[in-house]
């Protein structure tokens, strides 16, 4: 996915963009330099979970934010508990939360290059 | 950055009930108003700053036109254009390492790290600076008094990001991933926090500062202060620790703390809080946002990477640590094989000063030792430099190491893994080619 994306990012976002929630875990982009820059979700990559995230946290901060960095589970859990306890994020219901740490441990994970 | 995204107000166009569930947790009763059980209404007022007395009646997805009117923020003035931007909102940007050249670093080149949001500027008619807490008298002082009552002082300094290097630990640890340009060395001209302490009379039980500012929370919640750190009484009482009111001979710019900040220079930026507006003087180690937990803290003895570190085991960072910059060749230049050139850079070891400067151009299998200069004042970062000659056509590295006046010198990998990922000062490299 990262060569087609380098190659005909074009055609690779308007792929996107019509199956935006469908990335898999396997083929799931890894790079921020990879998303396409009209992505509905920019800067997230694909996944599900995308619209959660991006909605859950962009009231305060740009998604850079979330992007800059890639971590384990571990760590989102702990940031999740942190925005909610420490900055004012709303707590949200336990379904959602658990999709938005699926989302962040499964595609911007430690392997993720923000 | 390479697009905005999706801002507030295109979200409630497209689905506004949605956008505001997600956004704020709300869900609204049956009759589409209100807040069913509550759910959102805190959140919504966080944002708000306020409490909303009819939010029974309120329509779901009708977006607070408060929150319509202050999505356009506060613009500052460009930095230079390869400044590294990290983050729009909060302003995150560092300098890119050939950025860090000038003996005195301009506006546009210096690094800004920011917890809450740009703020509007107060005007220098508004701005009081509290003193409160362990002192004899409570002060409220003006700008013109600080102009006019104390004397002035001005000198260069060292302003560093606790994170700088932070990008270089594996694994990543959260926060910033600075690589080495969060570091700038302008000239301030303020007033000695030490004269401004002894005019409000220091009790014995004072230890420590807390610091406050007039920028907001990123929620917008106005009794969440961004960031509150502070220090120990002796580095506040130090002569180079000053309520700043100029950078560079000209006002604080907005980014960088207008119209006072502080600065207390060696020490993590996060001490020299933007925008001041009150010093509480404390009777034990302050515990405002930024202090407790493993913020800005070190672990107390070494651990592996990704411990989970207790927090009792954790100590707030002192001084930073002695490092050195390579600021030319741009990293990534040609030069001719066989012919001289130099290579130069900065140098600054927190409350220490450099006294040895060495570099490598055959990955550290020998060392020269590089020309360098005494800092322009205590505080200041110091020049070196050094001509070279690449023997042959090919790829090279130069690797900069620092020594200070207590014999620390810089790893040549990345030190001690941390939770939050503070003080990386492995020695800096940059590649270049001869041809
Ligand atoms: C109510 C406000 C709010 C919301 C909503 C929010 N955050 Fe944050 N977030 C903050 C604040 C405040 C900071 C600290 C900013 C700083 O000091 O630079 C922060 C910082 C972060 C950081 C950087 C961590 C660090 O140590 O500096 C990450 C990562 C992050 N947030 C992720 C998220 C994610 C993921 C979401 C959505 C699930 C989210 N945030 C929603 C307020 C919020």
């Amino acid at each position: 996915m990262r060569k087609i994306t380098s190659t005909c990012g074009a055609a690779l976002a308007a792929l996107l963009l019509a199956v935006p929630l469908q990335a898999s875990a396997e083929d799931r982009i890894t790079r921020l330099a990879d998303v396409p820059e009209d992505f509905e979700f920019y800067p997230l990559p694909p996944g599900e979970g995308v619209e959660e995230v991006y909605y859950g946290c962009i009231a305060c901060h740009s998604l850079r934010t979330v992007t800059n960095g890639g971590y384990s589970r571990r760590v989102w859990d702990e940031l999740l508990d942190w925005m909610v306890e420490s900055q004012g994020m709303m707590d949200p219901e336990p379904d959602i939360r658990e999709e938005m740490l699926d989302y962040l441990a499964t595609y911007i994970g430690e392997d993720w290059e923000g | 950055m390479p697009k905005k995204e999706r801002g507030l107000i295109e979200l409630y166009h497209d689905d506004p009930e949605r956008a505001e569930f997600l956004v704020f947790g709300r869900k609204a009763g049956p009759d589409r108003r209100g807040f069913l059980k509550g759910a959102g209404l805190a959140s919504m007022g966080a944002v708000l700053g306020t409490t909303i007395p009819f939010s029974a009646n309120m329509p779901a997805g009708l977006m607070p036109a408060a929150l319509a009117e202050t999505v356009n923020e506060f613009t500052f003035d460009a930095k230079h254009a390869d400044m590294i931007v990290h983050n729009d909102r909060p302003v995150n940007i560092e300098a890119a390492a050939h950025l860090l050249d000038d003996d005195v670093t301009p506006f546009d080149k210096h690094f800004i790290r920011n917890n809450g949001t740009m703020p509007m500027p107060m005007s220098k008619a508004d701005w009081r600076l509290k003193i409160d807490g362990e002192v004899n008298d409570e002060l409220e002082l003006s700008y013109d008094q600080l102009m006019n009552e104390f004397e002035l002082v001005t000198f260069r300094a060292q302003l560093e990001c606790g994170g700088n290097g932070r990008a270089g630990f594996n694994p990543l640890p959260r926060g910033n991933p600075w690589t080495i340009g969060a570091i700038g060395n302008a000239e301030w001209t303020g007033v000695r926090l030490s004269d401004i302490l002894r005019r409000a009379g220091l009790k014995p039980s004072a230890v420590y500062t807390g610091h406050y500012s007039y920028d907001e929370h990123l929620s917008g919640d106005p009794d969440r202060p961004s960031i509150s750190r502070g220090g120990p009484i002796d580095k506040m009482m130090d002569p180079h620790t000053i309520i700043a009111i100029k950078m560079n001979g000209e006002d604080i710019p907005i980014e960088h703390g207008y119209p006072a900040r502080v600065v207390a220079p060696g020490w993590a930026g996060s001490v020299s809080q933007k925008w001041v507006t009150r010093i509480w003087v404390r009777d034990r180690e302050h515990d405002g946002p930024g202090m407790t937990g493993l913020s800005y803290r070190m672990p107390r003895f070494p651990v592996a990477p990704d411990t989970e570190v207790p927090h009792e085991d954790m100590m707030v960072m002192g001084s930073m640590i002695v490092k050195s910059a390579i600021t030319n060749p741009v990293a990534g230049a040609e030069v001719r094989a066989g012919a001289p050139f130099e290579i130069r850079g900065q140098a600054w070891a927190g409350d220490n000063h450099v006294v040895r400067m060495e570099t490598s151009i055959d990955f550290g299998a020998t060392w020269q030792t590089a020309e360098l200069h005494a800092p322009h004042n205590r505080y200041s970062w110091q020049r070196w430099k050094q001509t070279i000659i690449p023997p042959q056509a090919g790829y090279y590295e130069v690797w900069s190491r620092a020594t200070d006046n207590q014999g620390n010198s810089q790893p040549m990998v990345v030190p001690g893994w941390n939770p939050r990922g503070y003080l990386n000062n492995s020695c800096h490299r940059i590649h270049f080619t001869a041809v």
